[in-house]
């Protein structure tokens, strides 16, 4: 009996190692540049005291990530395909237009993340971009969609930089962990803000549509669902750990030390050699790179996947160039104009780039979820698989709240001293 | 030529001119006239849903449509799931061009009006697939209609004629009801139905493969990646799945009941003719990577004695797949393999010579544990296009075709690098 049940295990085991991939990528690309500025300059700033809103981000998060996960695996079709069925092609397309103009604005962030990360070692960015471009391109355009699931995870396994690199901060762990489980709160206009922002950044448009396709392209059967549920939890959970360890690191060091105003995520590595170390700086620093990287990769495959899926395009790494233009030169452009305006622009020229694509992203944000949740509710689209009533009112309050305070993000990064001081 | 953007919301007017509502949808009953619109749905201001048929509309434009019916004798629409909806089931849908072997999205449809006795009738032409069709919607109530036309009239269209178009409806029982048959993508080449297959969600997979006789069905899955033929197995009803397996090669049968659940796998068994579930089974017996689970049981034997009439006749009663048929094996009275005739060298012979006196040369073989390695090794040394598999004891037990390699080396391939 045990030798079966042993077994059973086993097939378990390997049926979830064969549906791993979509939940604990698209949720470990969300730790991007961008994401870990935000953490840093949340660790810099506040030290310990926003640790606390990690869980409720990290529920929240799985929230969101199920439903989409749930209805690639029943219906089988993406997100992008769902909505164009049922909102029609002018919503679509105007979706579609503006998930590219925010998406444009993500991959500049991700390159200047690069370019930060590599300053750290003494690379330039006019040596450092060119070349990660190249190597993201190339990557996906001649890789095969195994291979690049099989770099894509092993990317995630970098992140353990940031855990490491935390433990040679040598913070007060007992401290970490009990703000991370007592909420605090200070009522500081910058507080407020920072707060905005640690939130705002989870949860992402053009995420919900990865997902949704990625979880499609695997072909994941219903049955295998709950195996792909957990591939969701695990990698939120993951991803949030990472941010703690980030968070973490910034407050046992940069925060203790006074200094407290950090640019990019580069300045938070190198602000930790001193306070640190060269390893922990070294290891933050590489962390930032492979995310910066990562995500420079999938950001644009992403956006040019449900661009197309949306209208009707061909898409897919698995169709030739030939077969599929518009797809591959979506892709193209989107990491070129990327790495060209980080290499041809100054620093401060870059900044209303990326404010444009938060902004776009905090007005597309409640469509999206409001749409998801539109569909995912349809009897004939989900059958048995639509929202029970109770997940429907956590759902609903969690895409309200994440709407809420993604608006105000955006209206704060156009007034921040609008904000009760 | 009208468009349906054009139709869409267009205003309807009853028979002394009061305004009924706007054009909501278009319905055809293909159980009727498979091209003709059978009636309009027309939304009235109270939100209300008015049902105007066919010889009731007495002339229609891109301006307004008028009908023959007085405002109180209009009816209201009942729900009929045997009527074809253009805007909610064709439009923005995915559909198979039949013509052009690819699944497409729909951008708009393209009508024909035509005067019949007192009565504007309307008719599908095609549905539109194109770039124009794509800005006409994005601009559609925004700019006057004849403006739209004029901005899009130099744009190359994409259209793809009504005959040419087969829908996609995964409730069976509405395929019923809307007349809808598979018959025109049966008729395709089982690689590009395959193609067309991989394109679609399970649901609608599952819809296109219920429609296509076994044969074809099978054909078609045998083209498809192993996987996914399995999902596919698994959500049609066994004894429908049953079917579609006897008719595989036992060899690609056999990969494909590797991939179900054990459950479903002895239930697909179980349902199929004995021969064929026993050829699969023995199959299924080999370990995993060998030459015995790459062979096909499927194969041309005969006496050693036998002469060239002998394999003739063989030829002629042979069932299997065409692939199979390259060589002729020469066994003895205990089954071993002695030799292999090319059928080439058969057709060039004498039908009263031996067969011995024109087998090849040199009888290359390999045993039912060999890897796929020094199978695939032995075919590009000897330029094979088919090699016998035999046992311990040197009996013949099965063939491995140059098909199946080739398919092997290019998956292989598409492993390590791009394809």
């Amino acid at each position: 009996m045990n030798r079966e049940r042993l077994r059973r295990y086993r097939t378990s085991l390997l049926i979830f190692l064969a549906v791993l991939g979509p939940g604990i990528i698209t949720a470990n690309v969300d730790n991007d540049a961008g994401g870990i500025y935000t953490y840093s300059l949340a660790g810099a700033k506040f030290g310990f005291t926003l640790l606390w809103t990690l869980i409720p981000i990290t529920v929240a998060l799985v929230v969101v990530q199920e439903i989409v996960a749930r209805m690639g695996v029943v219906t089988g079709k993406g997100l992008a395909d769902l909505i164009r069925e049922e909102y029609g092609f002018r919503t679509t397309f105007i979706l579609m237009m503006m998930l590219l103009a925010a998406d444009l604005g993500n991959t500049v962030a991700e390159f200047a993340g690069l370019a930060s990360g590599m300053s750290v070692f003494g690379v330039t960015r006019y040596i450092a971009v060119p070349l990660g471009a190249v190597l993201v391109w190339a990557l996906v355009v001649k890789g095969t969609y195994r291979l690049v699931e099989k770099v894509f995870l092993a990317a995630c396994v970098f992140y353990v930089a940031y855990p490491v690199s935390c433990f040679l901060a040598h913070p007060k762990w007992p401290d970490a962990v009990i703000n991370t489980l007592k909420p605090s709160f200070a009522f500081s206009g910058s507080y407020l803000y920072m707060l905005i922002g640690v939130v705002g950044t989870t949860i992402a448009p053009w995420m919900q549509f990865y997902l949704q396709a990625a979880v499609v392209e695997k072909g994941i059967k219903v049955k295998e669902y709950i195996y792909s549920r957990w591939d969701v939890i695990v990698g939120c959970i993951v991803t949030d750990v990472v941010a703690f360890f980030i968070i973490v690191a910034c407050a046992a060091t940069i925060y203790l030390s006074g200094h407290r105003q950090i640019n990019d995520a580069g300045d938070a590595a190198m602000a930790l050699r001193p306070l640190a170390g060269h390893a922990a700086s070294a290891l933050f620093a590489f962390g930032l790179c492979n995310a910066s990287l990562f995500s420079a990769c999938i950001l644009p495959l992403a956006t040019a996947y449900y661009v197309c899926e949306g209208l009707g395009l061909e898409a897919g790494i698995d169709k030739r160039f030939h077969e599929a233009p518009t797809f591959y030169w979506l892709y193209t452009s989107l990491i070129a104009v990327g790495a060209l305006a980080v290499m041809v622009l100054s620093e401060s020229k870059q900044i209303p780039i990326i404010l444009f694509s938060q902004v776009a992203n905090g007005v597309l944000l409640p469509f999206v979820l409001i749409f998801m949740l539109h569909l995912v509710n349809r009897e004939d689209l989900m059958g048995k698989h639509k929202n029970s009533r109770l997940f429907n009112y956590i759902a609903w309050v969690t895409c309200a709240v994440m709407i809420a305070l993604t608006l105000l993000l955006v209206v704060s990064t156009f007034f921040p001293d609008k904000l009760p001081a | 030529m009208i468009y349906f953007t054009e139709l869409d919301h267009l205003p309807v007017y009853a028979v002394k001119g009061e305004y009924l509502g706007r054009l909501e949808d278009l319905c055809v009953a293909p159980a009727q006239n498979s091209l003709r619109v059978a009636s309009y749905l027309v939304k009235s201001p109270k939100k209300a849903l008015i049902c105007i048929t066919h010889d009731q509309m007495q002339s229609l434009s891109v301006r307004a449509g008028q009908t023959s019916v007085p405002r109180d004798e209009v009816r209201c629409y009942a729900p009929d799931e045997g009527l074809l909806k253009v805007k909610k089931d064709i439009l923005d849908q995915q559909i198979i061009d039949v013509n052009n072997r690819k699944v497409v999205r729909v951008n708009d449809v393209d009508f024909d009006i035509r005067p019949t006795d007192h009565h504007a009738e309307l008719r599908i032409v095609a549905v539109n697939v194109g770039m124009a069709a794509a800005i006409r919607r994005l601009l559609q109530g925004l700019l006057a209609k004849h403006t739209i036309r004029m901005l899009t009239s130099s744009i190359p269209t994409k259209t793809i004629p009504w005959e040419f178009v087969n829908l996609i409806e995964s409730d069976p029982q509405r395929r019923v009801k809307l007349r809808l048959s598979y018959d025109r993508v049966a008729q395709l080449h089982p690689a590009d139905i395959a193609d067309i297959l991989e394109e679609l969600s399970r649901d609608e997979q599952k819809a296109v493969i219920e429609g296509l006789d076994d044969e074809t069905a099978a054909q078609a899955l045998s083209e498809i990646p192993t996987r996914m033929q399995a999902d596919l197995l698994e959500s049609i009803p066994a004894q429908k799945a049953a079917d579609i397996v006897e008719e595989m090669p036992p060899d690609e049968a056999a990969d494909v009941l590797h991939e179900l659940s054990p459950e479903t796998s002895a239930e697909v068994l179980s349902d199929m003719a004995k021969d064929e579930a026993n050829e699969v089974r023995e199959l299924l017996g080999f370990e995993e990577n060998t030459a015995g689970a790459l062979m096909t049981t499927e194969y041309v034997f005969v006496h050693e004695s036998a002469a060239v009439e002998g394999a003739i006749a063989a030829l002629r009663n042979f069932e299997g797949a065409i692939e199979s048929i390259h060589v002729i094996y020469l066994v003895d009275n205990d089954a071993v393999l002695t030799g292999a005739v090319p059928v080439g060298r058969i057709i060039l012979s004498q039908a009263s010579l031996p067969l011995s006196d024109i087998a090849m040369d040199s009888l290359i073989s390999v045993p039912s544990h060999a890897s796929l390695a020094s199978v695939v090794d032995l075919f590009h040394k000897y330029n094979l296009i088919s090699l016998p598999v035999v046992d311990d004891k040197r009996h013949l037990i099965g063939v491995v075709t140059a098909d199946d390699v080739l398919e092997l080396v290019i998956t292989r391939r598409q492993f390590r690098s791009r394809g």
